[in-house]
């Protein structure tokens, strides 16, 4: 298999040359925030060490507020119209691992009972040129989730920094050759240079996810949850930043006579996400509902679909208000499950 | 943080506490929100120029004990959350203690220790350093470095036109994601049923769109208009950095300008929306 180089310059130009071409392009914005459409390649932010963005990739695959489609009433019926779907051909610069290894993992529960067209077409119209990572700090935990600072999941291309202004560049699918033969003025071959993979520190493990899921297949009930979850206020903004977390609500909206019916992000951290007509909650406290996210990350997606629903970004950690640390709640749910062989040895 | 355990072990030990409301730090050194029910608990308990969250944000969403009072550890600009529920019959005085804490500062973002740019603009114009209303002062006051206010953000923005500071806010809303951390880290949004989770009828869409994201962002500013005690925990707790203290601020200073009312000072003091006066203003009225 072929291996490229490409300088940071010549990016910069490819970017460039994608925008004339009409090519939606994404960059991680430079106050860090998100991941952004650029218009200019100046704009563009390709860093190693850069810290993962407030909020994660994934609107751009499942944006945070979709029209499926428009209704308008007619004397005895009602005429549905559909919404247009997204086209773009669209490419994203230096994606982070954690970010693009999530691409995949949501692919498949969104082509499992149904298949959502909207995200299979954007993830099909997309280009992720993943960046191999040189960030930590004590919120991450890839390598805890079977990931690392090098992982190729997700990307369609990988770039690893040979120095300041010069990458590695390593097709990982046909869509990345594709786009790599259709762009090669920008790039060179890199017959004797070897992937520079020595450069990166590996994070040490914190927790086994195999001893965490076999905790969370017998502790439902666990007084844990409730220790756990005790400060959690119920804001959202762990979901909503998480590349994985996938909840969606469906609402029509509008006037009497048109309308649409839309699909926004949700999050099990809510009171109302299970509360019934009755009035009845079967996750009456935060504590359940927390149980609940750390189960369908650890133990439900991986019974379902035999993936982790976690990329060990640390987002929900960095961003939570009251400073509650998932990776922390999973070491104690690894010791916990160690105590509990021990005593049965 | 000798005293603050003490106090705490004595009222769990004595159950005259059910279980108190405090700060811990993680081995991280995170400080962070903390129950301690136990005595064991309490020697975990901390203060520091780190402790920013507002805990009053519990005393209306906790269970409440089965034994004993609730034991709230609060700075002096916390207690004016605790007094503003007191005032609107949220909680009773006498179900709580409060451990109040002399204070020398919080920081701005939790991740870097105190500085001078690292701090909360409402420090240093604070007028609570030992707090009120408290049943223990605990801590000593020290002298601390001050965020300089170079300017006033509010009067800046308020000289703008209509038309810039629409466009300002259409820019800042485009980001909100609806996710309602601004809601759930206010000790002052307590209902049980926010508008937004009525939908027979839906008053405000639940879509992140424009529409949506003004009629959500505004109807929780007016919400809070003579209630917000200015904790500035919904701007902290915005993933997307939404300026959100300049509506409430805003509304602060109206409240203040045609009222003379500010939220949370005193607990027998009648809430400004609950209460006539003869004297009031009625030219707003057409």
């Amino acid at each position: 298999m072929k291996n490229f180089v490409i300088t940071r310059e010549q990016l910069a130009n490819l970017a460039s040359k994608l925008l004339g071409e009409n090519w939606t392009v994404i960059s991680p914005s430079q106050n860090g925030s998100k991941y952004l459409k650029i218009k200019d390649a100046k704009d563009l932010i390709i860093d190693s060490a850069l810290k993962p963005t407030d909020i994660s990739m994934k609107e751009h695959f499942f944006p945070k507020s979709e029209t499926l489609f428009f209704f308008k009433r007619k004397k005895d019926d009602y005429e549905l119209i559909d919404a247009p779907g997204s086209e773009a051909k669209t490419v994203i610069f230096g994606a982070k691992p954690c970010d693009a290894s999530a691409i995949p993992v949501l692919s498949k529960v969104f082509n499992w009972d149904y298949k959502d067209e909207f995200f299979n077409k954007r993830v099909e119209n997309t280009v992720i040129i993943g960046l191999a990572c040189k960030f930590e700090d004590e919120n991450c935990f890839c390598t805890s989730v079977g990931l690392s600072p090098l992982a190729e999941n997700g990307s369609d291309i990988f770039l690893i920094p040979l120095s300041d202004d010069k990458y590695f560049m390593k097709p990982i699918t046909d869509k990345g050759r594709d786009f790599i033969a259709a762009n090669e003025t920008f790039i060179s071959e890199a017959d004797n240079i070897s992937e520079p993979i020595n450069d990166f520190s590996t994070p040490q493990k914190r927790f086994s996810t195999e001893n965490v899921k076999e905790w969370l297949d017998k502790n439902f009930e666990s007084k844990f949850w409730f220790n756990a979850g005790e400060t959690c206020i119920g804001c959202a903004q762990c979901a909503y930043v998480c590349p994985t977390c996938h909840c969606f609500d469906i609402v029509d909206e509008d006037c009497y006579s048109c309308g649409r019916r839309v699909k926004n992000w949700d999050s099990c951290q809510f009171e109302l996400f299970t509360k019934h007509a009755s009035g009845h909650n079967p996750r009456e406290i935060q504590g359940k509902r927390y149980r609940q996210r750390v189960s369908h990350k650890f133990k439900y997606y991986k019974d379902r679909f035999d993936e982790l629903l976690c990329t060990g970004c640390g987002r929900c950690t960095r961003g939570c208000p009251v400073s509650i640390d998932i990776g922390l709640i999973l070491e104690d749910i690894n010791s916990h499950f160690l105590e509990t062989i021990n005593v049965n040895n | 943080m000798k005293q603050l355990i003490e106090i705490s072990k004595e009222l769990l030990e004595s159950r005259k506490a059910g279980y108190i409301i405090g700060y811990t730090e993680d081995k991280f050194h995170r400080t962070k929100p903390f129950i301690a029910h136990t005595t064991n608990d309490a020697e975990k308990l901390t203060f520091n120029q780190k402790a920013v969250h507002n805990l009053a944000v519990y005393l209306t969403r906790l269970p409440k004990p089965k034994e004993g009072k609730i034991g709230i550890v609060a700075k002096g600009c916390d207690i004016k959350a605790i007094i503003g529920l007191i005032q609107e019959n949220q909680i009773k005085r006498d179900d709580i203690i409060i451990i109040g804490m002399n204070c020398n500062g919080v920081v701005k973002d939790i991740n870097i220790d105190y500085n001078k740019e690292n701090s909360q603009m409402k420090c240093s114009i604070c007028e609570l350093r030992t707090p009120k209303h408290a049943n223990y002062i605990v801590g000593a006051l020290e002298d601390f470095a001050k965020s300089e206010l170079t300017k006033n953000i509010l009067a800046e923005f308020e000289a703008l036109s209509a038309e810039e500071r629409w466009k300002f806010w259409e820019k800042e809303f485009e980001k909100c994601i609806k996710c309602y951390a601004c809601r759930q880290a206010c000790p002052l949004c307590y209902c049980e049923q926010c508008i937004v989770e009525k939908s027979m009828p839906q008053w405000i869409d639940s879509s992140p769109t424009t529409k949506g994201n003004f009629a959500w962002n505004i109807i929780r500013a007016f919400h809070l208009s003579g209630r917000c005690i200015g904790c500035n925990e919904c701007e902290r707790a915005c993933p997307v950095n939404i300026p959100l203290s300049l509506l409430n601020r805003k509304m602060g200073m109206v409240a203040m300008k045609e009222f003379n009312y500010r939220h949370g000072i005193e607990p027998d003091q009648p809430t400004l929306i609950g209460n006539y006066n003869t004297s009031d203003k009625e030219d707003f009225i057409m």
